[in-house]
């Protein structure tokens, strides 16, 4: 592979795409010189640098780029604002549709075009005239405003009465994000491994926004708190099928507008043979929020090493997650029946009908144990049990509304098993159960009981129990009555790796369906005394690794749970840095865990604690992952 | 900061007191470890060591007052406090005559009412019952003890009791070395140098030692540092140490119960630190009494290279309140060891290779799901 030669601008909102090509560090990253030649110059050289040949690749103004026709993007790199941007704006002392003229940095002929495709839009023409940036905020008057661009319209973000962001305004015209720049790449110039290098640089990038806003706030005086929330949280770094429609959109009105040539932005592949792609590559596109094979999957769960795999998680949830904050909930599980029909060969909790260790809570130790859950700051119960022939859905019903009228607690309620029984108990569909128990104070339905969602497994672990799509059905009529759900996933039976990885592509895709899907957990078996099925090796490090594949996998679910109640706490906030944004509840018991050997408690100090410690801020949330409390 | 620590190690640089700071002090745990899982992979690749050995704990009367302890009872006449006799003590070894382990590790109260020759009888008792038992006995703090009590002099104590049978030290006492911190949560017995003394002089008789680190209570990520690298200092000059031991405060029942224990990242993240800083000792040992079997299979990859051995005995950490149980099975340590991708090497004390077992088959899992049709059908 011959040097890249790589040309960047020196902007504080760049700096995460290009940083980890400089410096000693890049040379050991195989970022360094001789891979990469990495030169920084002001934008308006970038285009020259390209057309003359004297640069490989060009974080170029997509302005610039329109012009230069035959330019291939690279992947889902870019810098660009979805709503707000902050640092590109018309300022001035009146609203804009009172302006007689406005003065231009004309450095950024990007945001020069935005700016008159804008005030087209809303059929205003003042006089535009260019101005050197001081020049432009000095001759801010009465009538006259100014288009003003990176650290000064940070600086001067309070200063005007009247601020028009460019990328907001954008956003309520199309609908799109704005695509300010890109990597664009002279035509067969860059190869798909030299374009793993991008991405490799990008998350070494994204991963140090804190100290690049700690060096900028440094030189520029401008709060390190508002740098870091403009670059984790202004910015969006990522150039998926939304934005490029955004670039596409910018491209098109440009070319109506006459301001810029006609011009269409592509990925044009460089052709090559179809080979497997490397676990790096794979990995990559992972943390770079892109979606995954179901092989993909499966070759992260039997090679992805520790590391790699955790520190892949770890960028999602950090893309997902930008302030760092990890969330529980305090709630209380309560297992209301254990007499159940099923007997599952891994559960040690059940009983059968008739059997003297049989029971049913009474409303007088419901009612003490949802007064504790109240008395102890709770805002659910977490509800499952057995499936008890004897309790009709006018029980669950009339419980639910005792829950709602003496308590108010949330109600996270009846796992897909316990619905799919009471409508064959009833009769009626699982529609018309989840409709009754809805109207009854349901709020949302616990994700347990999925298991593996395949039936060849299934039917090995747990003969009785629903199909795998029934189970989906279940989540799908409840999300389609706007329940939520969590989604859980028990492996280390006689699961396979990818049947594991089926088990996730099936809640992906119903996830695409329906969006109800709050967060993801997963365990292993939890194998003790009284169940009747012989662990394989298991472990804490599969456990991570799982979670962490789970993590690159559910690319639509927003959360991941650590299960600290069935793999400990210690091991739970290690899973903090293994993907995970939530640590499940303060619980004050959970017999079929416990049942099995397991019984792990801990209050919400420990918890806080333990966030505290992994390097995050706390919160206490609710079941829909509201935040209940300010993040500390 | 990381990145020109990450060189330096790469590069075989030794690391700086404000190095190891930092990487206390590194946002990003997982960098951290993989770092120190890189060291740990280029002296051991993905050999693991443990042994079979044992502890006993023949007295818990103990006149020194630790803060941190829960098992020592101050005086012979308290509730809970024991001494063994001699054939108690020799008993716990016949008992395994069927299953006999490597090692016998004992660790004691500093009780001032023992003739030394108690001690002798103890460990020539131990040779009679089984001449090719290792026997690590007696901290250095108990050493140093020996010294003032009965009147000798380190030198003269190890002397006597090597002659006794014994043939190595075990690294407790360590506790933290800082002057300031010692002397608050432990005045009244062997101080820092007093304590590294004690190995010195083994040492230069020929005898191996291991250290610890006592972490997680009052102290800070600076005396952290600075305890591991009076250890590195230490080993430069002696080279006598095999194993840096962290262990993680626990404070159930003892003079610091109002503190929490450290977490699990704290443990691992003191593992590797200790992993990049010692770059002159071969050994970091994951106890997995003190950070439990789960953690320890975790530390696995954060630096460590031995799990320690099957115990059986152990009450100091229990009376502390570890969730840990008293002994791993051999299979056990086995088990552990593979399931975290790591080849088990049951070792002696010395470190020589007793078995070696294979590694986990990769592709990890699907080794498992065969295992599992074998098991599953024992059951159904």
């Amino acid at each position: 592979m011959s040097t890249l030669r790589v040309i960047g601008v020196e902007y504080l909102n760049a700096r995460p795409l290009w940083e980890a090509f400089r410096g000693d560090a890049a040379a050991e990253r195989g970022l360094g010189a001789g891979i990469v030649d990495l030169r920084l110059a002001p934008p308006s050289e970038l285009a020259r640098a390209l057309a003359e040949d004297e640069a490989d690749v060009g974080l170029l103004p997509v302005a610039a780029a329109a012009a230069m026709g035959e330019l291939r993007l690279l992947r889902n790199m870019a810098i660009g604002a979805r709503g707000k941007v902050r640092s590109v704006a018309i300022v001035a002392e009146r609203p804009i549709h009172e302006l007689d003229s406005i003065a231009l940095d004309l450095s950024s002929r990007t945001s020069v075009v935005l700016t008159r495709l804008l005030l087209a839009r809303r059929k205003l023409a003042p006089k535009l005239f260019g101005a050197l940036p001081p020049q432009a905020i000095a001759s801010i008057g009465d009538r006259t405003g100014a288009l003003i661009i990176g650290d000064p319209a940070l600086d001067l973000e309070d200063r005007y009465p009247y601020r028009l962001d460019l990328a907001e305004d954008w956003f309520d015209w199309t609908g799109l994000p704005f695509v300010f720049a890109a990597w664009f790449a002279r035509p067969g110039a860059v190869s798909r491994d030299q374009e793993d290098l991008f991405r490799i640089a990008k998350q070494k990038g994204l991963a140090r926004t804190d100290q690049i806003a700690a060096e900028h706030s440094a030189r520029s005086g401008l709060s390190e708190e508002s740098l870091r929330s403009y670059l984790t949280e202004s910015i969006r770094y990522d150039l998926g099928d939304e934005e490029l429609a955004g670039l596409q959109r910018f491209w098109s009105e440009g070319a109506k507008a006459g301001l810029l040539p006609a011009a269409t932005p592509t990925f044009e592949e460089p052709r090559t043979s179809v080979s497997r792609p490397s676990l790096d590559s794979i990995l990559l596109r992972a943390a770079d929020g892109e979606r995954l094979s179901a092989s993909d999957g499966v070759r992260l769960l039997r090679e992805g090493s520790f590391f790699e795999l955790g520190l892949a998680a770890d960028a999602v949830r950090r893309r997902k997650h930008p302030k760092g904050v990890v969330t529980y909930i305090v709630d209380r599980n309560v297992n209301y029946t254990n007499v159940c029909t099923t007997s599952c060969r891994f559960c040690a909790f059940y009983r059968p009908v008739g059997h003297p260790e049989g029971y049913v809570l009474s409303r007088e130790v419901l009612g003490q144990k949802l007064q504790e859950v109240k008395d102890a700051g709770g805002v659910q119960i977490l509800l499952q049990g057995g499936l008890n022939p004897d309790l009709r859905i006018e029980w669950y019903e009339d419980l639910f509304r005792w829950v709602k009228k003496a308590y108010g607690l949330g109600l996270h309620a009846l796992s897909p098993e316990e619905i799919i029984h009471l409508s064959q108990l009833e009769e009626i569909s699982v529609r018309r159960v989840l409709e009754r128990l809805h109207a009854a104070g349901l709020d949302s339905v616990p994700g347990g009981g999925a298991e593996i969602l395949v039936d060849r497994v299934r039917r090995k672990i747990a003969k009785a129990k629903c199909t795998s799509a029934e189970w989906l059905d279940v989540m799908r009529v409840a999300h389609h009555m706007g329940l939520r759900s969590s989604a859980t996933m028990m492996y280390g039976t006689v699961d396979t790796p990818e049947e594991r990885i089926q088990h996730l592509m099936k809640i992906r895709d119903l996830q695409d369906e329906t969006g109800g899907f709050t967060a993801f957990f997963c365990w292993d078996f939890q194998h003790e005394s009284g169940t009747h099925i012989a662990p394989g090796d298991n472990g804490t490090h599969l456990y991570l690794r799982t979670q962490a594949v789970a993590r690159l996998m559910l690319d639509n679910v927003d959360h991941v749970g650590a299960s600290w109640v069935t793999q400990g706490p210690a091991v739970g906030q290690v899973a903090l840095r293994f993907g995970a944004d939530d640590f499940g509840s303060v619980m004050f018991e959970e017999n079929v865990v416990s049942s099995a050997g397991t019984t792990f408690r801990i209050g919400a100090e420990a918890i806080e604690k333990r966030i505290n410690d992994a390097g995050f801020k706390a919160t206490r949330r609710n079941v829909r992952y509201d935040w209940l409390t300010e993040p500390s | 900061m990381l990145d020109s620590i990450r060189q330096k190690v790469r590069q075989g640089e030794r690391l700086s007191f404000d190095d190891g700071l930092a990487l206390f002090h590194e946002p990003d745990l997982l960098a951290v470890g993989q770092l120190a899982n890189e060291v740990r992979e280029k002296r051991h690749g993905d050999r693991t060591y443990f042994n079979r050995n044992m502890r006993v704990e023949v007295t818990n009367v103990c006149v020194a007052s630790c803060l941190f302890c829960s098992f020592a009872k101050l005086e012979a006449h308290m509730p809970g406090a024991h001494t063994m006799s001699l054939e108690e003590a020799w008993k716990h070894l016949e008992d395994r005559k069927d299953d006999p382990p490597t090692e016998v590790h004992v660790v004691n109260g500093l009780h001032p009412g023992l003739p030394f020759s108690y001690y002798e009888e103890l460990l020539k008792g131990f040779k009679r019952i089984d001449s090719n038992v290792h026997l690590k006995c007696f901290t250095g703090v108990e050493i140093h003890f020996f010294a003032q009590h009965y009147k000798m002099t380190v030198r003269e104590v190890l002397e006597r009791l090597r002659a006794a049978g014994l043939d190595s030290l075990p690294g407790g006492g360590a506790e933290i070395f800082d002057e300031d911190v010692r002397k608050r949560i432990s005045h009244d017995k062997a101080n820092a140098d007093e304590y590294l003394e004690v190995h010195r002089v083994a040492h230069s008789m020929g005898m191996r030692s291991n250290v610890t680190m006592l972490y997680g209570h009052i102290e800070t990520f600076a005396h952290r540092v600075d305890h591991i690298l009076r250890v590195r200092a230490l080993q430069d000059e002696t080279k006598g140490f095999q194993a840096f031991i962290p262990l993680a405060f626990h404070p159930d029942g003892n003079g610091m119960k109002n503190l929490p224990a450290p977490t699990a990242v704290d443990d691992l993240r003191t593992l590797a630190v200790s992993r990049l800083l010692l770059d002159n000792v071969e050994h970091i040992k994951a106890y997995w009494v003190s950070l439990t079997p789960d953690v320890a299979q975790i530390a696995l990859r954060f630096g460590a290279d031995d799990i320690d051995g099957t115990i059986v005995h152990e009450t100091i950490y229990k009376a502390a309140g570890t969730r840990s149980p008293g002994a791993l099975g051999y299979d056990e340590l086995v088990r552990l060891i593979r399931e975290a991708g790591r080849t088990p090497i049951e070792r002696d004390t010395l470190y020589n290779v007793v078995r070696e077992h294979p590694k986990a088959a990769a592709p990890e899992a699907s080794m498992k799901v065969r295992d599992r049709k074998r098991a599953l059908q024992v059951v159904s």
